[in-house]
């Protein structure tokens, strides 16, 4: 019966999700059914968390039918535009036909397989007791479902007894969710979400990479990315680093898709939708909120002569809907003043980047260290160093410049945040440095897999 | 010719690096299983309850005296916590599995984990689960 009410909850989310993007966008873009649901999950998620985070603002409780109900208008009006449209909406952007090598294939879906139900088996064995999963995340969760709501004074007593205040409730919402649906707090089954997100990213790189190459690539480089023993262990330890690669990647990925395509507004409003969700997940994700919206800038201004006034408005919209669905976070973390333990309340002096040069060599010794260092055995890294020698021409041809210059953006931007950090360097560095590359993770195995897709072309032909 | 061989040059250097990267997938994989100890941790997890479970990855002492606590302490008692180590793993899952109870500065009960039993006072012992796990109550607050 709780396997049946775990079931349904996740139901719910993939559900409202769905309806979400179909009225902003599924019907106007081309995805397969599997990739829809993989986007739906994750907005579904996020959604339902930030509506019950604004059930905070009008005292508000908990309760399915609350949560729930407000959706039934969205589906009913889905319903009435999908009878009314006109002509089947897209499908498969991809040559479904094309079987590659078949013995090749079994094996990396094998593998894939095989990483996918560890992960779920390593995730449900076991209550939550990571330390930053228990002490920082689940313990708020905890409290939302015991208080049946987020306490009128959380933000300013409660939560400050706990690690990091300033950390955004997307995650621990959605295990509140589940733990309603549950009708206990049964912080075992509810970790399902988080190899829930894991299938999600291995799903959107798989069919991100169908879209250039044959189903052997897509595997294979799937097959990469689920078989990175940490990545795989974070999608199992009820920490939010996954979820967060979840968003950042979608959010980057659809960016780039209506970089292609600019008529495909759809794709636009995920990635908007996507990118906003990185920042209600976790604090990084504003990192990528940020570089999202440079590159939107660097493709507008790189394009200027062929760019018309509608697509400047469709960008403008972009850095709108992030905004609006980060407001009422912000808006709590400014008036109750939640400050990051880690970056402190920077001022002016620390946001002097010169002054803080001397953090320069530390944390390029650090990076040097996660990357190259066997502790972690992240080979994609190496990989990636080895594919931007050989192929270091194409890394600002067209198409792969966007996706080279999102990566950039990227690890300046976590350059920035550990320059005006306050806390010592090295140990910063050396304690987050591994996970931050995991937010990246799967936009880099992208970026590999577009840099050599013409090595499988030309193998193929 | 030279357009066969190049190709040729790179499907070999292909079929190099994953065969490479397939051999370190399954070492991590025996490595993470068998060297770590995990099978060991699944077999120990797979047949136990939630509650087992949770002493489990606990430690079976800590999550008995933390259950114990539960039992005993009265609806929205704040507490202070005596023989972990502050911002320590422990302390979290304590903190944890002790919410709705809050710990403060100025609390009505000392839950005294892995503590001899000294005479303190202005406390006394009203609930022991043994020698070394008790919880102390404020005599000045005893009204309360």
């Amino acid at each position: 019966m709780e396997l049946f009410r775990l079931a349904l909850s996740i139901f719910a989310a993939v559900f409202i999700g769905w309806n979400i993007l179909y009225l902003i966008s599924f019907r106007k873009i081309k995805l397969s059914f599997l990739e829809r649901l993989f986007i739906s999950y994750g907005s579904g998620f996020g959604f339902i968390s930030l509506e019950m985070f604004l059930f905070h603002f009008f005292s508000i409780k908990f309760s399915l039918i609350r949560i729930i109900a407000p959706w039934t208008l969205l589906f009913i009006t889905n319903l009435i535009i999908y009878l009314k449209r006109e002509g089947p909406y897209g499908r498969d952007p991809y040559d479904m036909k094309d079987r590659g090598n078949i013995l090749l294939n079994s094996f990396l879906a094998a593998g894939i397989i095989f990483e996918i139900l560890y992960a779920f088996f390593r995730a449900l064995i076991k209550p939550i007791e990571a330390y930053d999963a228990i002490a920082t995340y689940a313990i708020r969760s905890k409290i939302f479902y015991m208080e049946n709501s987020i306490p009128h004074d959380f933000f300013y007593n409660l939560s400050l007894l706990f690690p990091h205040p300033d950390y955004p409730l997307n995650i621990p919402l959605s295990e509140t969710f589940v733990y309603l649906f549950l009708g206990n707090l049964n912080d075992q089954i509810a970790k399902v979400i988080f190899p829930l997100y894991f299938l999600a990213t291995l799903g959107i790189l798989y069919f991100g990479v169908r879209r250039f190459s044959g189903r052997t690539g897509a595997l294979l480089f799937t097959f990469i990315l689920a078989s990175v023993p940490q990545f795989n262990h974070f999608a199992t330890n009820a920490y939010h680093d996954i979820p967060l690669s979840y968003y950042c990647f979608a959010g980057a990925l659809f960016l780039l898709y209506w970089f292609k395509e600019t008529e495909s507004l759809g794709c636009l409003y995920i990635s908007a939708v996507m990118t906003a969700m990185a920042g209600w997940t976790k604090n990084e994700g504003f990192v990528y909120c940020a570089a999202n919206i440079l590159l939107l800038l660097i493709f507008l201004f790189i394009n200027r002569r062929g760019i018309k006034k509608k697509d400047i408005l469709n960008g403008l919209l972009y850095i709108c809907v992030i905004l609006l669905i980060l407001t009422p976070w912000l808006w709590v973390k400014f008036t109750a003043n939640l400050v990051n333990s880690d970056v402190g309340s920077t001022t002016l002096s620390e946001l002097n980047i010169i002054k803080q040069s001397y953090k320069a060599w530390p944390i390029l010794y650090e990076f040097q260290r996660q990357i190259f260092g066997p502790k972690k055995w992240n080979i994609i890294w190496i990989a990636a160093f080895i594919a931007m020698a050989v192929y270091r021409k194409k890394i600002f041809a067209d198409g792969q410049k966007y996706i080279t210059i999102s990566l950039i953006l990227t690890v300046s931007g976590y350059i920035f945040a550990y320059l005006i950090g306050q806390d010592e360097i090295r140990h910063m560095v050396g304690t987050t440095w591994s996970r931050m590359m995991m937010h990246f993770l799967p936009l880099t195995v992208y970026w590999l897999a577009y840099l050599i897709k013409d090595e499988f072309a030309e193998r193929k032909g | 010719m030279l357009l066969y061989k190049s190709l040729h040059m790179k499907n070999k250097i292909f079929k190099l690096v994953f065969t490479v990267w397939v051999i370190i997938w399954i070492f991590l994989l025996i490595r993470e299983m068998f060297a770590k100890g995990n099978i060991r941790e699944y077999n120990a997890l797979l047949h136990r309850s939630l509650d087992g479970k949770r002493a489990y990855v606990t430690g079976d002492r800590l999550y008995e005296f933390l259950s114990f606590c539960n039992a005993e302490l009265p609806e929205g008692a704040k507490y202070m916590f005596f023989g972990l180590e502050e911002d320590s793993h422990d302390k979290r899952r304590a903190t944890y599995y002790l919410y709705p109870h809050l710990e403060a500065e100025e609390a009505d009960f000392l839950l005294m984990f892995n503590e001899p039993i000294l005479s303190r006072t202005g406390y006394e012992i009203i609930s022991k689960l043994d020698d070394t796990r008790y919880i102390l109550k404020d005599l000045k607050r005893r009204g309360r």
